[in-house]
């Protein structure tokens, strides 16, 4: 990414609202055309930097530059930012036509540019043919389409979304996720994205930033993340994990990493529960207190019983 | 008996006590009311006549005019300020909003009689205002009693809070994801109002004039403690008909007059809130 150029940077960023809640020293660089995630249970204060950097919050202190600019002081009207919202995005007294058109009336662009630049959008989101719908007649999906549709017209510089699919059901979700993708990659735009959904926030980014009580965990690229989370809570956060107490330490295994043997290993116990998911098995087994999660191959689970020894191995292990 | 038949005996069962209330203590007043303004005092026979005093009369003439007047004024002020009322406890989010979004409710439920006499007090010539202007050497009077300017202020005491009431619960219904939205593509707060807030409360707007507007035509207690003698509201002039003047069938026209007025504004509260706007289907 070192080669790209620098679009959005946040440079020791404090918000701290009255009750003492709040985001502190926030530094944080975007490059041009990358999807970088925020990542977090909520209240983690994901949204908040995403806020500020959309101008719907003041920051106490700090700077946010979009292509070396200083936006901190600007309204969110003035900001080169578009903001897609969780849900109630689009004003229902205005078609789906209307919806697109009132930013690019505001800019005063021509009623044939507006016509064009809006059934080219309408494609890119699949949504051809909708223009004289009102929203409370779209489904959820749809609304969300033109609501990125919307944002997209405006050609800002960065994009914001904000957990905008976790109001969807999954399937659509994963879909809304592939198209989003695609549009991001055909546009080159810059997107940042909040959710909470770690699985969307692999699927989707080029770089995740792993966020817990208004603090940066981790950041980096999804397989460094999943692969070498930084911390204890990066990694119970970020995919499955076992946690195995060794010597005074913490060790974390992630399931595809326990290897059942019958030779002598690192942990002994007696298969609790086997459950077919798919194209793999997902193996429970009690060591003491403990239980220890492996997923393993359809035809290895065939030759095991639930009550049965074994010994486990771990391939992979991340000492805390 | 079939079994269609008693579940309809046992639905017009149902309803027909209901049917009867309705019919005893509401249509039959309204009927023989309108019976009795269309009867000559004298011959007892059919007559324009009890109408015809009302509208050819000048002095009763300006009397409706006046009426108008003072209700189209309650209303356009009570909706302005109620609305900008609103607006300020819906947008502002500080401790001076939050308080006044708790008092604001506070007239409602002072018994119109004593808010009357209260309002009197402090505008009446010799009243509040009077005296403290006389402290700083002056000798102010608001002169509003017995005048139009006194009926229209004590009328905004009165339906300020309760526009604020329908109206911030409209804008309450708009989230602000919707508001951020706009400004997000560019709008500013005026231009958010005016694309954005207005037309999605229209409804609760129209709503709440056709209500101030209704409870002002027949009202009477303020012009009866503050009005003047001429020209007087149609609540003033139906009760001296039947109570000074004994005129009941010029009592009945009057009342059926000021139920027309506000059938018109019945009308529109009905035709608006029927009305399914096609983004609402």
């Amino acid at each position: 990414m070192a080669e790209r150029s620098l679009k959005l940077e946040i440079r020791d960023m404090t918000k701290r609202y009255d009750n003492g809640d709040g985001v502190e020293h926030i530094n944080l660089k975007i490059y041009e055309g990358e999807i970088v995630t925020m990542l977090g249970p909520s209240g983690c204060g994901k949204s908040t930097i995403l806020r500020t950097i959309g101008g719907f919050l003041d920051v106490t202190d700090g700077d946010i530059l979009i292509d070396n600019e200083s936006i901190v002081k600007l309204p969110p009207e003035k900001r080169p930012t578009a903001m897609v919202f969780q849900s109630y995005n689009l004003w229902t007294h205005m078609t789906v036509y209307e919806n697109l058109a009132f930013g690019l009336k505001l800019r005063k662009i021509p009623k044939d540019q507006i016509r064009a630049d809006i059934d080219k959008h309408l494609k890119l989101v699949s949504m051809s043919g909708f223009e004289k719908k009102y929203p409370t007649q779209l489904s959820g999906g749809q609304q969300q389409r033109i609501a990125i549709a919307r944002s997209l017209l405006l050609k800002p510089s960065v994009l914001l979304l904000d957990e905008p699919f976790s109001a969807l059901d999954a399937k659509i979700r994963q879909q809304m996720r592939e198209e989003l993708k695609k549009i991001q990659a055909e546009l080159g735009i810059t997107v940042v994205f909040v959710t909470h959904d770690q699985e969307e926030a692999m699927a989707l980014s080029h770089r995740i930033v792993v966020m817990n009580k208004g603090k940066f965990e981790q950041v980096g690229t999804p397989t460094e993340i999943y692969d070498n989370p930084a911390t204890k809570y990066v990694a119970s956060f970020i995919g499955e994990m076992n946690f195995v107490e060794k010597d005074g330490k913490t060790v974390a295994v992630r399931p595809e990493d326990v290897a059942i043997t019958s030779e002598p290993a690192d942990i002994q116990g007696c298969v609790r529960t086997i459950m077919v998911l798919g194209h793999y098995v997902e193996v429970n087994v009690q060591c003491g207190d403990l239980v220890v999660k492996c997923f393993v191959d359809r035809d290895q689970s065939e030759r095991l019983n639930p009550g049965d020894p074994v010994n486990l191995k771990f391939l992979k292990t991340h000492i805390f | 008996m079939s079994k269609k038949l008693k579940q309809m005996l046992a639905a017009y069962g149902l309803v027909l006590p209901s049917f009867l209330t309705v019919m005893l203590v509401v249509a039959w007043p309204i009927l023989t009311a309108i019976k009795t303004s269309f009867t000559d005092p004298d011959t007892g026979g059919f007559t324009f006549d009890n109408y015809k005093y009302f509208f050819e009369t000048p002095r009763e003439l300006t009397n409706i005019l006046f009426t108008l007047g003072i209700v189209f004024l309650t209303v356009a002020l009570a909706i302005v300020l109620a609305y900008l009322l609103a607006l300020y406890l819906r947008f502002v989010k500080s401790k001076v909003s939050r308080l006044i979004g708790n008092l604001y409710l506070l007239p409602r439920f002072v018994p119109s009689m004593v808010a009357v006499y209260a309002m009197i007090t402090v505008v009446r010539d010799s009243g509040l205002l009077n005296r403290i202007s006389q402290l700083f050497g002056g000798d102010f009077k608001p002169g509003m009693m017995y005048h139009a300017s006194g009926l229209v202020t004590m009328n905004m005491w009165f339906n300020i809070p309760f526009a604020a009431l329908m109206i911030t619960a409209g804008l309450g219904a708009i989230p602000d994801s919707m508001i951020e939205s706009a400004r997000d593509v560019g709008a500013s707060k005026l231009r958010v109002l005016r694309s954005m807030i207005l037309p999605l409360s229209m409804k609760d707007v129209v709503i709440a004039a056709t209500f101030v507007f209704m409870s002002n035509v027949g009202s009477f207690t303020t012009p009866y403690l503050m009005g003047g003698n001429y020209p007087k509201m149609l609540g003033i002039v139906l009760f001296d008909q039947f109570n000074k003047y004994l005129r009941y069938e010029r009592a009945a026209a009057m009342s059926f007059i000021i139920f027309l007025i506000c059938s018109v504004s019945a009308g529109v509260y009905i035709y608006t809130n029927l009305r399914e706007k096609e983004w609402e289907k």
